[in-house]
């Protein structure tokens, strides 16, 4: 998408004098920071977080010997922290299929998700630092449960830049306000420009999603027009100064961001076919399709890292009880469109450059809480990535014989974190962030590209 | 530990140790093996860390010399003991605080290597046993040589002609060097609007403008600042400067955001200290140590003044859900160590939680006997999920009595249900057995009654007992030195080290602690010494940072080896010496500052003789040879609108929380309960971290996460968007046009100077009055096309024209 040239004055040509300030001119923004000679298998993210903590032994990590060893002891010792108090080993009440052409198992929760398995590749032993939802959705998003630190996003953002000028490069979608909130998109000491915008807000449909002070309850864009040029010659009668020059252009392309945005949300083009490839004819599916559907035309947009987040008013992926209940009604929120995301962007020709990762910030306990729920489990779970140079149909990593603890591919939160920037062409330990004397990195003092999991 | 390693040291020396066995796959291991096989592994696996370029928990792995010396947590090796030896463990990953190498584990066969030869019993070749000669400890002469670390030493005040000013001196002395002169003074308009933000954080008024103006007497200036020092408004918009170096807020943010329900008070006292100008050092004492500063004999509003001021040490996020109680009692050490260090010390020694400094000379001991200060100090009541922050009582005496009282009667009332229930028990309980067994339900109706009565009395009497005003702070706790981390984990501790502060920095010597006490009395009186060579460099810098702009350090919260050196140290250290000359008054350098020739410059470069050489050896004015150019922070952008308005509540202190003490403002169901209508200054709009309000956190408002004594300037379309479209621009405008034209009725009447009055305090050029007119004309126009009826037209395009001055530079800038 080309961005329509600014219009230009007297003091342009001292904007080039305005060192320190982080935002010049909004040509600037279309660049990143980075290039780091490395191949870039995906231009962009789709990031869909599932919070609460899916079970990864109820959905992509079956484990037989836990359906045989159903209600004894779990043989090993249990890690040194746990969140709640817990019993014997609990075996998944949904069977599991081969599926695709590569075999991968999934659970009868994801019907639709199971036909993408040879898209899909797998990443089974992740594990976490942290088994309470805070820390652990912090890690998840910024690397640290113990700081606040920016989000991937993000540092995404600041690596990378944008597409699209008259867009954010970082968009949310009904983000949770819960368990960090903004932290988790948020830009710490990064410039400000890196922070994801929020659309909406978990605890609100997605027909409500928008961008804050986008619209004008009053005015029509002529009035507005109008008004521009009114403080743009107010400016021009003071002495000049490069911040002010660079402040009216950020008025413009705030006024072209107000076109943009509400284009981009626009879903009255979409066909009703691929309303219902998402869902949105089913009030069961219509929130999350909705968010998804978005996503897509983000990403189509230019739009660097779009997340969606799948939570509500209530207990979300969380099931401590009730696990059949809660992980069907669940599922069967999101399976179909997770599916129609990926058919959608395949049949787009996105996915090939679009980075697809679905995660929860920990996975559940292989062992009961109560009669039948499960704990809160970052020991070792599974998230997957599809699209974007990964390599399909493939599984990588492995949890031990119950699904407790990762033994074998074992990924960390940022070795996760250095492998989805790997994909995008950034290298974790060359995109630093100079602040308070210290080179930041959002991979920390850790991570290690996975190769095998690329295509 | 020392026990161990003697006795492994014993066991070799005299030869006692038989060849163990080796393991299947490995022939009997001989001296040999350990210089070609066993050696190169630890090189290539571990040398990175533990060789001769570093040496993470003081461990070498590069000698066996270094393997039986081992590190901070002991030998790394018995020999002939794989359960005893360190190194055993850390390979085979045994134990999973002891995970080494950290990345991946050793492969099979080098596993099996290095575990069977210390098994055998660890043959090597002769030579010393002599552990490795220690690191060459800090050297604290060499080190105190960095700037900052050194002591204050006045300077003489350079003789600058034309400059007769101390200040100005030393700021033309610099410029002199560069061949830089700087501009001249500001116009009189400018110089009020600006002192007047710089001091309060709100506009001048228009008749404050014209009073200034028409001032012709040539102490008009110095009795401005002197007026605007005295305003209450001044303690509110310095207090906010203060509140972003000690990260104050309203909630804990981080993993569970549950309210601060008394942050406040810690905030109220901040603008009442500065109000009174209470001296830095005493301000400094009392946020360490002021629940230590009591007497019996002190009054009791004092008293609870001092343990509010503690709540400092609380405010920081933390992780109050973390499952590993050990843990997050480390981690809210580290918080208060790393935030004392660098609100007072421009230092940040959290680093030296997991290692040395890699570029400050502050040691894991250092930071280890720091941090032993505040183990000893109780900053949480309970660790357990959802932990709790530490409250104190600071209820007034005749609360305290009344609530003694309350609580009496309660236990009065109590005692009444028990001696009715007892009697009632023993009138009817059959001989030989318990009364307390007795059902209530089998006891006579009137009884029961009685009961009902009196039990309500105990209800009654509750609800009549008012809770006491607590506030965040802290007490202190079990004195006790702290020990090393290894790596920072706190499950792997080391040595102890006993309390005080780094070497580097002492000043007498240790700080001589009471074993009683956990020291923070003596680290705060360390702190406020006079001598100190941080304390005022880094406060007069602040200050200086928040009337220009810019520190003389521009790092305003490192003054370490990584932060920037200062433009002119000759002014910083002079103005250190004169803060501690004049009793540590805030106020004195405000006026110090202010009235030097310095601080009221034109912002114009063209102002400057010198303009085009200005401009290219100092463009981003280091050396203040200009005055800079600033967006008004984020409170007084919303200040300043709700003022101009005409709806800001001047009231001062007090909670517009609107949750209890310890309630969630966000949980799982992220519904979103934060409230911000109210009409007061920003300074008292709750903080929540993870939610700051849009119009603050938009214009850079800080995120109470951790210490900021240099907030950000951006500039991004979203603060142009709420400028546009938002409610509070939109209502300020609309009542405005409002009083705009209900004030002229009828045409010819100049309305374009009643707006710039009302929003700027000043009058249109000729220029602007045809520009206001022209956009009113434009709008009009406009809102014709769209529709608007005739009637709604005049005040709509008003409205439109005052939010656009509004949005413009000179609303939202300080020349």
């Amino acid at each position: 998408m080309q961005s329509i040239p600014l219009p230009t004055s007297r003091r342009r040509a001292l904007a080039g004098s305005a060192v320190g300030f982080g935002w010049l001119a909004a040509r600037n923004l279309l660049a990143g920071t980075v290039d780091h000679g490395l191949p870039v298998r995906a231009r962009r993210v789709i990031f869909m977080f599932m919070k609460g903590g899916p079970s990864h032994v109820d959905t992509f990590d079956p484990k037989p010997k836990l359906t045989a060893d159903d209600g004894k002891p779990f043989p090993a010792a249990k890690p040194r922290v746990q969140f709640a108090a817990t019993g014997n080993l609990l075996a998944s009440p949904w069977r599991f299929r081969r599926h695709g052409a590569c075999g991968s198992p999934v659970s009868d929760l994801f019907p639709h998700v199971a036909r993408h398995v040879d898209r899909i590749c797998f990443l089974h032993g992740v594990h976490g630092t942290n088994a309470a939802h805070g820390g652990a959705v912090l890690k998840l998003h910024t690397g640290s449960d113990t700081f606040v630190r920016p989000g991937m996003g993000a540092w995404v953002s600041y690596g990378l830049g944008t597409l699209n000028a008259d867009l954010p490069a970082f968009v949310t979608i009904c983000p949770t306000l819960a368990h960090g909130g903004a932290n988790n998109w948020g830009s710490a000491f990064l410039p400000a420009r890196h922070q994801g915008v929020p659309l909406g807000v978990a605890s609100r449909p997605a027909t409500e999603a928008r961008m804050k002070f986008i619209a004008n309850p009053r005015w029509s864009a002529d009035v507005q027009r109008a008004q521009l040029d009114f403080i743009r010659g107010l400016g021009d009668q003071a002495a000049a100064d490069p911040v002010l020059e660079s402040r009216l252009e950020s008025f413009e392309l705030a006024f072209r961001m107000q076109r943009a945005m509400p284009t981009v949300e626009d879903l009255s083009g979409e066909t009703r076919e691929t309303l219902a490839l998402y869902g949105l004819d089913d009030p069961v599916t219509a929130n999350f399709g909705r968010q998804c559907l978005l996503a897509r035309r983000f990403a189509e947009a230019g739009v660097r890292f779009i997340q969606v987040t799948h939570s509500d008013g209530k207990v979300q992926w969380d099931q401590h009880a009730d696990l059949l209940a809660g992980h069907g009604e669940k599922a069967a929120e999101v399976d179909k469109p997770i599916a129609g995301l990926l058919e959608d962007l395949a049949r787009r020709g996105l996915l090939d450059d679009t980075l697809v990762v679905w995660s929860g910030e920990f996975g559940r306990t292989p062992v009961a809480q109560g009669t039948n729920g499960r704990d809160h489990n970052p020991e070792g779970f599974t998230i997957w990535m599809a699209g974007g140079g990964v390599r399909g149909g493939f599984r990588y990593g492995a949890t031990d014989d119950y699904g407790y603890y990762a033994v074998d591919g074992r990924m960390s939160i940022h070795d996760v974190h250095a492998t989805i920037l790997h994909l995008l062409g950034v290298d974790h330990l060359r995109l630093t962030y100079r602040h308070g004397g210290r080179d930041f990195r959002l991979t920390d003092v850790a991570g290690e590209v996975h190769g095998a999991v690329i295509a | 530990m020392a026990l161990r390693r003697l006795l492994a040291l014993s066991l070799l020396l005299a030869g006692a140790v038989a060849p163990g066995q080796a393991r299947a796959g490995e022939a009997r291991l001989t001296a040999d093996d350990f210089t070609a096989r066993v050696a190169p592994v630890l090189e290539r696996r571990c040398g990175h860390c533990h060789g001769a370029q570093r040496q993470e928990g003081g461990l070498r792995l590069d000698s066996f010399a270094g393997l039986v010396a081992g590190g901070d947590s002991g030998p790394a090796i018995v020999p002939g003991s794989l359960a005893e030896s360190l190194l055993a463990r850390a390979v085979l990953r045994r134990d999973e605080t002891l995970l080494m190498p950290p990345a991946e584990a050793l492969p099979a066969d080098e596993l099996a290597l290095v575990t069977a030869w210390i098994e055998a019993g660890a043959p090597h070749p002769g030579g010393s046993l002599e552990p490795p000669p220690p690191l060459p400890p800090f050297d604290p002469v060499a080190e105190r040589a960095h700037w900052s670390f050194t002591p204050v030493v006045r300077p003489a005040v350079p003789v600058v002609a034309g400059a007769a000013d101390p200040i100005d001196a030393f700021v033309r002395q610099a410029l002199a060097a560069v061949g830089v002169e700087p501009t001249g003074p500001a116009d009189r308009a400018t110089l009020l609007r600006r002192v007047t933000f710089d001091l309060t954080g709100l506009p001048p008024s228009a008749d404050e403008v014209a009073a200034f103006l028409a001032d012709e007497s040539p102490d008009a200036f110095a009795r401005v600042v002197d007026r605007l020092l005295d305003s209450p408004h001044y303690g509110e918009h310095w207090a906010r400067h203060w509140l972003d170096v000690v990260r104050y807020a309203d909630s804990n943010g981080l993993d569970e955001n549950v309210a601060h329900g008394t942050a406040w008070r810690y905030r109220d006292w901040v603008i009442a200290s500065l109000n009174e100008d209470l001296p830095y050092d005493r301000f400094l004492r009392r946020q360490v140590a002021g629940d230590l500063l009591t007497t019996p004999d002190t009054p009791a509003a004092e008293r609870n003044a001092l343990f509010v001021a503690t709540g400092f040490l609380v405010l920081g996020p933390k992780v109050l859900a973390e499952g590993d109680q050990a843990k997050l009692a480390a981690d809210v050490v580290d918080e208060q160590v790393d935030t004392l260090s660098r609100a007072f010390l421009g230092l940040s020694f959290g680093c030296a939680r997991c290692h040395n400094h890699k570029f400050d000379p502050v040691s894991q001991a250092d930071y280890a006997a720091l941090a032993g200060i505040f183990t000893s100090t109780r900053s949480m009541e309970s660790l357990a999920r959802i932990a709790r922050w530490q409250e104190n009582v600071v209820a007034t005496p005749e609360a305290l009595a009344a609530h003694a009282e309350a609580t009496a009667a309660v236990e009065a009332r109590k005692g009444a249900v028990a001696a009715e229930l007892a009697s009632a028990r023993g009138a009817v309980a059959a001989a030989g057995t318990d009364p307390a067994t007795v059902a209530e339900e089998t006891l006579p109706e009137e009884v029961r009654q009685r009961l009902t009565a009196l039990r309500a009395a105990v209800a009654e009497a509750e609800r009549a007992v008012v809770p006491l005003d607590t506030a965040m702070g802290v007490v202190e706790g079990t004195p006790a030195d702290a020990r090393i981390a290894i790596r920072g984990d706190h499950l792997v501790p080391g040595r102890r080290v006993p309390r005080g502060v780094p070497v580097v920095l002492e000043i007498d010597g240790p700080l001589a602690i009471p074993p009683a006490a956990s020291g923070r009395r003596e680290l705060a009186d360390w702190l406020a010494d006079p001598r100190h060579p941080l304390t005022a460099r880094v406060i007069v810098n602040r200050v200086w940072r928040w009337h220009f702009g810019r520190g003389i350090v521009a790092t305003t919260d490192n003054f370490g080896r990584l932060g920037d050196r200062p433009v002119n140290q000759p002014l910083l250290d002079w103005l250190a010496a004169e803060l501690v000359d004049s009793g540590w008054s805030l106020k004195a350098l405000h006026r110090r500052i202010l009235l030097s020739a310095a601080w009221q410059r034109s912002s114009t470069a063209a102002d400057s003789p010198t303009a085009a050489r200005a401009l290219e050896v100092d463009p981003d004015n280091h050396l203040a040879w200009r005055a800079t150019v600033r967006r008004l922070e984020a409170e007084s952008i919303r200040d300043s609108l709700l003022a101009v308005g005409g709806t800001l509540d001047r009231s001062m202190g007090g909670s517009l929380l609107h949750v209890a003490n310890r309630a969630f403002l966000f949980d799982h169901t992220s519904i979103d309960g934060t409230r911000y209508d109210a009409p007061r200054r920003s300074i008292y709009m709750p903080v929540i971290r993870n939610h700051i309000q849009d119009c603050l956190w938009l214009f850079d408002c800080t995120d109470g996460a951790v210490p900021c004594g240099d907030r950000g300037t951006s500039t991004v379309p979203s603060q142009a968007l709420w400028l546009l479209n938002g409610e509070l621009v939109l209502g300020v405008a609309e009542r405005i046009a409002t009083s705009v034209l209900a004030a002229t009725p009828g045409d010819g009447v100049p309305r374009p100077l009643l707006l710039f009055r009302r929003v700027l305090g000043r009058s249109p050029t000729a220029a602007e009055e045809r520009l206001v007119a022209e956009a009113v004309a434009r709008i009009t126009a406009r809102l014709a096309e769209a529709g608007t009826p005739p009637a709604g037209r005049e005040a709509a395009a008003w409205t439109a024209v005052a939010q656009g001055l509004l949005a413009g530079d000179e609303f939202l800038f300080v020349r």
